[in-house]
C-alpha cells in the first residue's frame, strides 16, 4: 500500500515542477499570443544557475540564495529578449514568431553550452530539505515534498494575482481581447514586457526547483520544451488550472509508464496527449476558437 | 506609445501585399500600351510561368559537368529537402495546418525501402514506387485524428504522433535497427553512380513538384485556401473542410514519403532521427525562411538552410549560436520569407522602370520572374 503512495507522491513531484514551467508557457501564450520555444531554455538556465551559485558547497547552504536569484536572472534575460526581439515580431505571422524564437533556443543553447559546458552537473538540497521520512514501509526524499508544496504555492500566487490585482485583471483582458484593453487606456507593450518577465520567471524557478531532483545537462532546455508544451494543451492552452491538471495527468502516464513498460516509457506522455486530444480537441479546461 | 495589436495591424499589412501584385498585373490601367500580338503575349505566358523554375532545372541539369561530386552530393540533399519543405508547405502555406510531424512521413518513406531491402530483399524500384503508398496511408491514420484539432493543438498532435513513431522505430530494436537504424548497400547498382543518383533524385523532385504545383492551383487548392482564410464560411458554402484538410494532409505525406526515399538514394540508410520532431521541424523553418506564401519558396529555403548550415558547420566552432543568429536576422529583415522579400523588391524595381518609360510594354525584364510568385503571395495572404 505504501509502495504505491510512494509512487504517487513521485508523480505528483514530477508534476509540480512541469505545472510550474507550463503555468509560464500558457500564461505567456494566453494574453501575448506568443509560441515561445526559448521557454525551454529559460527553464534551463534557471537550472544552471542554481548549479553554479549552489554547487560545491556541503550542506548547500547557498541553495536559498540560489532560488532566490535564478529565477529573478532569469526574467531580466526575458525582459531583454522581449525588448530587443520580440517586440518586432509581433505584427508577424505566428510561424515567424515561431522560428524567431526557436532561433532564440539554439542562441541560448549554445551560449548554455558556452558558459557550463557539457558535462552534466547537479546539486544537493540543502540540509533541512536533505534527508527522507518514513511513509508506511518505504522511506521519500523531504525535498519532494518542498516541491510540491512551491507548485501549490506558485499555484495560489497566481490565482490571486490574476483574480485579485489591476494587473491581474489586466492580463485576462489581454487574455480576451487586446485591442479593447488598448483602446480602455492599457500601455499594452508594457503589459507585454511584464508577462513576459512572469513566464520567464516561472520557468527559472521551474528549472531551478528541479535542480537538486535531477543532473542539469545541455539538451534539458529541448526535452522540457515538448513537455511543458504537452502539459500545457492537454490543460487547454491559456489556462493556468488547465496547465495543473495537464501536469498531473502526464506526471501520472509517465510514472505508469515508467512502472509497466519502462523500454516504452517515453511514449506515454504523446499517448496521453493523443487520447486527450481525441477526446477534447481544445484541451480539458480550454475554450473552442476564441 | 500604445502597442498596436495584430488585428488592426493585419488590414494594412494585407493591403500593402496586394500592391506588388497588382502593379506586377500584365496592364497597369493608368499606362495606355499597344495591343501586343497574339504571339508575344503567348510567349509572355510561358516566359512567365515557366521562365525561372526552367531556367534554375537548366542549371541543375548541367551541373553534375560543373561541380565536382561531394559538392554536387550537397545540391542533391537540398533538392531533395526542398520537396520535403515544398510538400510540407501544402499544408503550412496553403492549408494553414501547421504540421509538426511530417517527419513521421520522410521516415516513413526512408524506413519502407530500407526494411523491405533487409527482411524482404525486394528491389529498390518497386519499394520506391510503394513509399509514398506508405507515407499516404499513413497520413490518413493519423489525419483522421490530428485533424479533428485546430492550430497549435493541431501542430502538438501531429508532434506527438511522429515521436510516437519515433519511440517505436527505436524500441523496435530487432527489426529497425534501433536506434542506429538500418544502412547497407540498399541501391541498385545504377544508382551507385553518383550522376545517375543526382540525376534520378532532380526527376523525381521535379516531377513531384510539378504535380504539387498542379494540385495547389486546381480547384482542389483554391478550396484549401479558402478554408484556410475561413473555415467556417467555407463550411457554409458547402465544402467538407475535414474531407479537404484530410485530402491535403495524405497528398502531402505522400510526397513527404517520396522525399523520404529520395533521403535513401543520398544516404542509403533509414535511422529513427529522420521520424523525431526536430526533423518535421526543418521543412517548416524552410518555408519561413524562403517563403511560405510563394509555391518555390520553401524550396529556396531549403537551399538556403542546407548551405548556411554547411558553411556555419565548417566555419564556427559555435555553430549553433551562428547559425541561431543567422535565422533571427532572416526573420526579423524579410518576415514574408527572402523570396516572398525579392518579390517585392522586384514588383517595386519594375514599377519605377514602367514609370521612368512610360508607354512602353513591360517585357520578360527582371519583373516577370517574380511576378508569379508575387501573385502567389497576393493571392494566398489572409
Amino acid at each position: 500500500m505504501s509502495h504505491y503512495l510512494i509512487t504517487l507522491l513521485s508523480a505528483m513531484t514530477e508534476a509540480s515542477s512541469l505545472f510550474v514551467a507550463a503555468a509560464g508557457l500558457t500564461l505567456v501564450f494566453g494574453a501575448m499570443r506568443i509560441i515561445n520555444i526559448a521557454h525551454g531554455s529559460f527553464y534551463m538556465y534557471g537550472a544552471f544557475l542554481v548549479t553554479t551559485v549552489a554547487g560545491g558547497v556541503i550542506g548547500g547552504e547557498r541553495f536559498w540564495l540560489a532560488l532566490l536569484i535564478a529565477p529573478l536572472a532569469v526574467a531580466v534575460l526575458g525582459i531583454i529578449t522581449e525588448l530587443t526581439v520580440l517586440r518586432r515580431v509581433y505584427r508577424s505571422e505566428h510561424l515567424v514568431q515561431l522560428v524567431a524564437t526557436y532561433a532564440l533556443f539554439l542562441i541560448f543553447g549554445d551560449v548554455a553550452l558556452r558558459l557550463w559546458g557539457s558535462q552534466a552537473r547537479s546539486v544537493a538540497a540543502p540540509s533541512p530539505l536533505g534527508g527522507s521520512i518514513a511513509i508506511g514501509s518505504g522511506q521519500f526524499p523531504v525535498y519532494d515534498i518542498f516541491a510540491m508544496g512551491v507548485a501549490v504555492l506558485i499555484g495560489l500566487g497566481l490565482w490571486v494575482l490574476l483574480q485579485h490585482t489591476a494587473l491581474g485583471w489586466r492580463i485576462r483582458g489581454a487574455v480576451e481581447d487586446r485591442e479593447m484593453l488598448a483602446s480602455s487606456g492599457t500601455n499594452v507593450a508594457l503589459l507585454s514586457t511584464a508577462v513576459f518577465a512572469i513566464g520567464a520567471f516561472l520557468a527559472g524557478l521551474a528549472g531551478a526547483i528541479s535542480a537538486p531532483l535531477q543532473s542539469t545537462a545541455p539538451g534539458l532546455d529541448a526535452s522540457i520544451i515538448v513537455a511543458a508544451f504537452i502539459v500545457a494543451v492537454i490543460g487547454g492552452l491559456g489556462s493556468v488550472a488547465g496547465a495543473a491538471i495537464g501536469a498531473i495527468v502526464i506526471g501520472l502516464f509517465n510514472t505508469a509508464g515508467v512502472l509497466w513498460a519502462p523500454n516504452w516509457e517515453p511514449a506515454f506522455i504523446y499517448l496521453a496527449m493523443i487520447i486527450v486530444l481525441a477526446v477534447r480537441p481544445w484541451g480539458l479546461l480550454g475554450t473552442p476558437e476564441r | 506609445m500604445h502597442y498596436r495589436t495584430r488585428r488592426t495591424l493585419q488590414m494594412p499589412a494585407s493591403a500593402d501585399r496586394t500592391q506588388p501584385a497588382a502593379t506586377a498585373a500584365p496592364s497597369p490601367p493608368a499606362i495606355a500600351r499597344e495591343p501586343e500580338s497574339a504571339l508575344r503575349g503567348l510567349a509572355r505566358r510561358v516566359g512567365v510561368i515557366f521562365g525561372v523554375p526552367a531556367a534554375i532545372v537548366i542549371i541543375l541539369v548541367i551541373l553534375p559537368s560543373v561541380l565536382s561530386p561531394l559538392p554536387l552530393l550537397d545540391v542533391q540533399s537540398a533538392v531533395g529537402l526542398a520537396l520535403f519543405a515544398c510538400a510540407t508547405n501544402l499544408l503550412v502555406g496553403y492549408g494553414g495546418l501547421v504540421s509538426f510531424g511530417q517527419g513521421a512521413f520522410y521516415g516513413t518513406g526512408a524506413y519502407v525501402i530500407a526494411l523491405a531491402w533487409l527482411h524482404l530483399h525486394m528491389s529498390f524500384w518497386i519499394s520506391f514506387i510503394c513509399a509514398p503508398f506508405a507515407g499516404a496511408a499513413m497520413a490518413v491514420a493519423i489525419g483522421l485524428v490530428a485533424l479533428r484539432t485546430r492550430r497549435l493543438y493541431f501542430a502538438l498532435l501531429t508532434l506527438a504522433f511522429s515521436q510516437l513513431v519515433f519511440v517505436i522505430a527505436q524500441q523496435q530494436v530487432s527489426f529497425t535497427g534501433g536506434a542506429n537504424g538500418v544502412f547497407g548497400p540498399m541501391l541498385p547498382s545504377f544508382l551507385i553512380n553518383p550522376d545517375n543518383a543526382y540525376y534520378f533524385t532532380l526527376g523525381v523532385a521535379v516531377l513531384a513538384l510539378l504535380a504539387l504545383y498542379k494540385i495547389t492551383r486546381s480547384p482542389f487548392g483554391m478550396t484549401l485556401k479558402a478554408i484556410r482564410e475561413n473555415p467556417e464560411r467555407a463550411e457554409a458554402l458547402g465544402v467538407n473542410v475535414f474531407r479537404q484538410q484530410l485530402l491535403a494532409f495524405v497528398f502531402a505525406g505522400a510526397l513527404c514519403a517520396l522525399a523520404g526515399g529520395l533521403f535513401v538514394v543520398y544516404d542509403q540508410s533509414a535511422n529513427p532521427n529522420l521520424l523525431s520532431w526536430t526533423e518535421s521541424g526543418y521543412p517548416i523553418f524552410m518555408a519561413v525562411i524562403g517563403g511560405q506564401f510563394s509555391f518555390l519558396g520553401p524550396a529556396l529555403g531549403a537551399l538556403i538552410y542546407e548551405q548556411s548550415r554547411d558553411v556555419v558547420l565548417a566555419q564556427f566552432s559555435d555553430s549553433q549560436l551562428v547559425f541561431g543568429l543567422l535565422l533571427l536576422l532572416i526573420v526579423l529583415a524579410a518576415p514574408d520569407g527572402v523570396l516572398g522579400r525579392l518579390t517585392r523588391g522586384f514588383a517595386l524595381l519594375a514599377r519605377r522602370w514602367r514609370a521612368a518609360r512610360p508607354g512602353r510594354p513591360g517585357g520578360p525584364g527582371p519583373e516577370s520572374a517574380p511576378r508569379d510568385a508575387a501573385h502567389e503571395t497576393a493571392e494566398s495572404e489572409r
